[in-house]
């Protein structure tokens, strides 16, 4: 098992190189008064914990993640909006002069939707087709909170000796927009949001 | 602005940068909006370095404008030139330009709230609901009718022995719509089961709805929405309707909903769903396109200000260079060359006022070279005019001296180098021979009289000057009439003129007295021998004397004839150095030894060292004065000495020393003018003057050496003093 070595999301995030003209972009959208609306997605977003085991020379990813449960997400999902759940995973092999390479970059991306006709929730897996429903939001959210045994990585693709840093989030947003409608939706659209990285270090 | 190049103004090349980099910004922005709006996964990665970028190119735009109305505001200050047309050119252009913009923009705010909210009338979503309960409606019919038949089936088959239980459940498949059912145990066990599919060999486990409702012991009815439209209705049913009892057996049959049915009711789900998605973005659309549009405007806005404002610095940039041009012609500056805007009608103005600035460049530096000409020829002339012995003065009506030359103030005895601009009787104030000179001129002039030519002699007491003055209008500075005195100090001339008619008249005077005073004076002694012896004692004596007077007064006219030849002898130098000190100290001494009861004090100067002159004729000179001064002096005491400067000076002043003056009664007149013409011949000086006290001066100039005699004598004026010996009498 490989797990985590006690760094907080938060300060995972302090850890990774962020852009400042990101920060100052965020604060002249806010000064700027742009995005007057409310954050539909206000809440709890992040990997509470994450860590990878191996199994016959397959790293699986295990996370648990809490996803923010909100009157504004329940009301939209019953209205038939679509919100799609991904969950990034990055594995980038340290390097002590050089840019960090990148090794792996998954995105496990996750469909919900509200059924009317049957009053449940389908949790759709974009990549396979397959889906589940529930009775409750509550249940799909924790469904979706769940990831276990995700194959992420196979030995071969690691070096002996190397130190590799794994990274984690999720994030949601507003599905089936199309291309137009998104362009529209740029200035106002607040159904977009990312969790921060949860990282930690791997040494094989 | 101003410079030499001709070739229409470039443009800066931070003017080309910024554009660059609003084009880059631009270009940009629209790719990675492009690119978020494709990959939606990328949107919340991309959104803010488009809005970063976004935001860099406003407020890019808005510090360009803020810094060029801030810039128009201080040059409308300041009175720039071409800022008030500047500043009415763009809010001409900006009123023009902002007013459709606003109403355009209010116009379609309006149509797009209109608009939007018309696609979402509550007609439609009031039907979409009503589709969506009937579809439910439907199949809740099939669920309860299922639940049903599946709770009677349960309980019909809680008594079937063990081995029936395939059989019964084979039945009730087949007289179903049923696609499985199976039989569990308390333990979750498949007892038995039946499946429309021949190829199943274990049913698949019930979801966690199922087993928690069972688990409670009651019936379960649900409906699960399947890939590809289709639908599930499950339902569970325990065997036993009492919860108390044994028998944990639950029946989990699946229906499929008739295709029919699923299919309506799926595309009701997908039409609900579609417009439960537009109607989320209802606000948000309405949110977007005010925000877009005003951002449009905003931008347009801005842009519309920033392109008023460039077009009307670029319409009054060439007005502006005129403008500055045309000061700058005015403060002389005819080098200035303004750059070339285009090639249409301003720069036809700004060609023609390169062209008119050349031409006026080339007539002032044209002008410059006259100029120059005429300075260098005032320079020559003001050089031969200070190397001229003659004065030449010129002035104004007013006179004003506009120009006088060396020579014109040494000759009348004043400083004129700084007399420019000044008035010509203030300069002769207390100064006695140019105040005459000045009085005559305006006497002249005051007659009306412009152009003369006369002698002015002028009585500066004993040094007289006589002029030859020439008058002539002048056109002075400024178009200013005047007048130019030309004068030259003839006094050396006319005494030259005297002298030598002196001469000629001692040397015919003597020569034709002397011829027969030699025959009277042997006449008159043979007279008194042959006589003498024949007469009487009376008249022999009377004939003696008589015969003495005659040759007495024969003897004396002889010596004064051969003083007139004398004074009538041509020059003859022999120049030598001496000591003048010592030969006043001989001569001197020679007449103290004579035993006259007159003191003579000497007062010598040391420092005067070797002359070079004709040492008998300095002697002469000094005997001449000492003789002059002890018959002066005769018969009066030390205390008449103002009676023998009255003596002597008793005559005009400028007279002393002509030939044949004199006061003394048996003077010949010729002793002061002999010293006068060896003084001249040695080309020095000598004047005279009566004390205040009493006594008078007679002071002798001598040049120090020869070689200036021949330079000075023909100047009689201006002898620079080289040696001088003064003479109390």
């Amino acid at each position: 098992m490989y797990r985590g070595q006690g760094t907080t999301p938060r300060q995972c995030a302090s850890m990774r190189v962020r852009s400042p003209w990101v920060m100052l972009a965020a604060g002249c959208m806010m000064l700027g008064g742009v995005l007057a609306v409310a954050d539909a997605l206000d809440g709890v977003l992040q990997v509470r914990s994450a860590f990878v085991d191996l199994d016959h020379s397959v790293f699986q990813l295990h996370a648990r993640i809490d996803y923010p449960m909100t009157p504004a997400i329940s009301d939209a999902l019953r209205d038939g909006v679509d919100l799609i759940f991904d969950v990034d995973a990055r594995v980038e092999r340290a390097r002590r002069f050089w840019f960090d390479s990148t090794v792996v970059d998954l995105t496990l991306r996750r469909e919900l939707a509200y059924h009317t006709v049957s009053d449940r929730y389908v949790v759709r897996d974009t990549a396979t087709g397959d889906q589940q429903t529930f009775a409750t939001l509550d249940a799909a959210l924790q469904y979706l909170g769940t990831v276990d045994g995700w194959p992420i990585l196979v030995g071969p693709q690691l070096e002996a000796g190397a130190r590799y840093v794994i990274s984690v989030r999720a994030g949601i947003r507003r599905g089936h927009l199309s291309s137009s409608l998104r362009a529209l939706l740029f200035w106002t659209d607040d159904w977009s949001r990312v969790s921060d990285w949860y990282t930690w270090s791997l040494t094989t | 602005m101003v410079t030499d190049n001709l070739t229409p103004r470039r443009r800066p090349w931070g003017t080309w940068a910024l554009g660059l980099l609003w084009a880059v910004i631009g270009t940009s922005a629209l790719l990675l909006l492009a690119k978020s709006v494709q990959h939606s996964s990328d949107f919340g990665r991309l959104q803010p370095w488009i809005l970063l970028l976004n935001v860099i190119g406003v407020i890019g735009l808005t510090a360009l404008i803020a810094r060029k109305i801030w810039q128009l505001v201080s040059d409308f200050r300041a009175n720039v030139p071409g800022s008030r047309l500047t500043a009415r050119t763009v809010s001409t252009f900006g009123a023009l330009v902002i007013a459709p913009l606003l109403v355009v923009y209010l116009f379609s705010l309006d149509f797009l709230n209109r608009g939007i909210d018309s696609w979402f009338r509550i007609e439609v979503k009031q039907g979409l609901n009503d589709a969506m309960l009937l579809s439910r409606a439907a199949i809740d019919v099939r669920m309860r009718e299922y639940g049903s038949r599946t709770e009677d089936f349960a309980a019909a088959l809680a008594s079937v022995p063990h081995e029936e239980l395939i059989r019964r459940l084979n039945e009730e498949l087949r007289a179903t719509d049923a696609s499985e059912i199976v039989l569990f145990d308390s333990d979750q066990h498949v007892t038995a089961f039946s499946s429309d599919n021949p190829l199943e060999v274990a049913p698949a486990a019930p979801p966690r709805d199922v087993l928690r409702q069972i688990g409670q012991h009651r019936p379960y009815v649900g409906i699960d929405p399947q890939v590809g439209g289709q639908y599930l209705i499950r339902v569970a049913a325990p065997l036993s309707e009492s919860g108390d009892s044994a028998d944990r057996r639950y029946v989990y049959a699946v229906y499929e909903v008739p295709q029919q049915l699923a299919k309506l009711s799926e595309r009701v789900q997908q039409t609900y769903s579609q417009y439960g998605d537009l109607a989320a973005l209802r606000e948000p659309l309405k949110n977007s396109f005010r925000l877009t549009l005003t951002l449009v405007l905003l931008l347009a806005m801005l842009a519309a200000i920033y392109g008023a404002i460039q077009s009307a610095q670029r319409l009054v940039r060439p007005v502006q260079d005129l403008i500055a041009g045309t000061r700058a012609v005015g403060k002389g500056d005819f080098g200035t060359r303004l750059p070339l805007p285009s090639r249409d009608e301003l720069g036809y103005l700004v060609h023609s006022f390169n062209d008119m600035t050349k031409r006026l460049r080339r007539a002032r530096e044209e002008a410059w070279r006259s100029q120059e000409a005429v300075e260098r020829e005032r320079g020559r002339l003001a050089v031969i005019l200070a190397r001229l012995s003659t004065g030449v003065l010129a002035v104004d009506r007013e006179l004003t001296v506009r120009m006088a030359n060396e020579a014109a103030g040494q000759i009348m005895g004043v400083d004129l180098a700084q007399a420019t601009g000044s008035s010509l009787p203030q300069l002769a104030a207390g100064k006695e021979r140019f105040s005459q000179f000045v009085a005559a001129l305006v006497v002249r002039f005051a007659a009306g009289r412009e152009e003369w030519r006369e002698q002015i002699d002028l009585d500066g007491g004993s040094d007289r000057r006589a002029l030859m003055c020439a008058c002539t209008p002048l056109v002075v500075e400024g178009g200013e009439r005047g007048y130019i005195i030309v004068f030259d100090d003839i006094t050396a001339l006319l005494q030259a003129q005297r002298d030598a008619a002196w001469g000629e008249v001692a040397r015919r005077l003597a020569h034709e007295i002397k011829n027969p005073l030699t025959p009277i004076q042997l006449s008159a002694e043979r007279m008194r021998r042959k006589l003498t012896a024949n007469m009487g004692r009376e008249d022999a004596e009377l004939l003696r004397r008589s015969t003495d007077t005659i040759v007495q007064q024969v003897e004396t006219m002889k010596q004064m004839v051969n003083a007139f030849s004398e004074y009538a002898r041509a020059p003859d130098m022999k120049i030598t150095s001496f000591s003048l000190n010592e030969l006043v100290a001989e001569v001197v001494e020679l007449y103290r030894s004579s035993g006259s009861r007159v003191q003579i004090r000497m007062d010598l100067d040391p420092r005067l060292g070797i002359i070079e002159a004709d040492r008998g004729r300095v002697r002469q000179i000094l005997n001449n004065l000492l003789v002059n001064a002890l018959e002066a002096l005769e018969g009066y005491d030390s205390r008449a000495i103002v009676d023998i400067s009255t003596r002597l000076l008793q005559t005009e002043d400028a007279e002393w020393a002509d030939p044949y003056v004199t006061s003394k009664p048996r003077g010949t007149g010729l002793g002061l003018a002999i010293v006068k013409k060896i003084v001249e011949e040695h080309g020095g000086r000598i004047d005279a003057e009566n004390r205040p006290e009493g006594g008078a001066i007679v002071r002798v100039t001598l040049p120090l050496r020869d070689s200036t005699r021949a330079a000075h004598s023909h100047r009689a004026s201006g002898v620079r003093p080289a040696a001088r010996k003064e003479s109390l009498g």
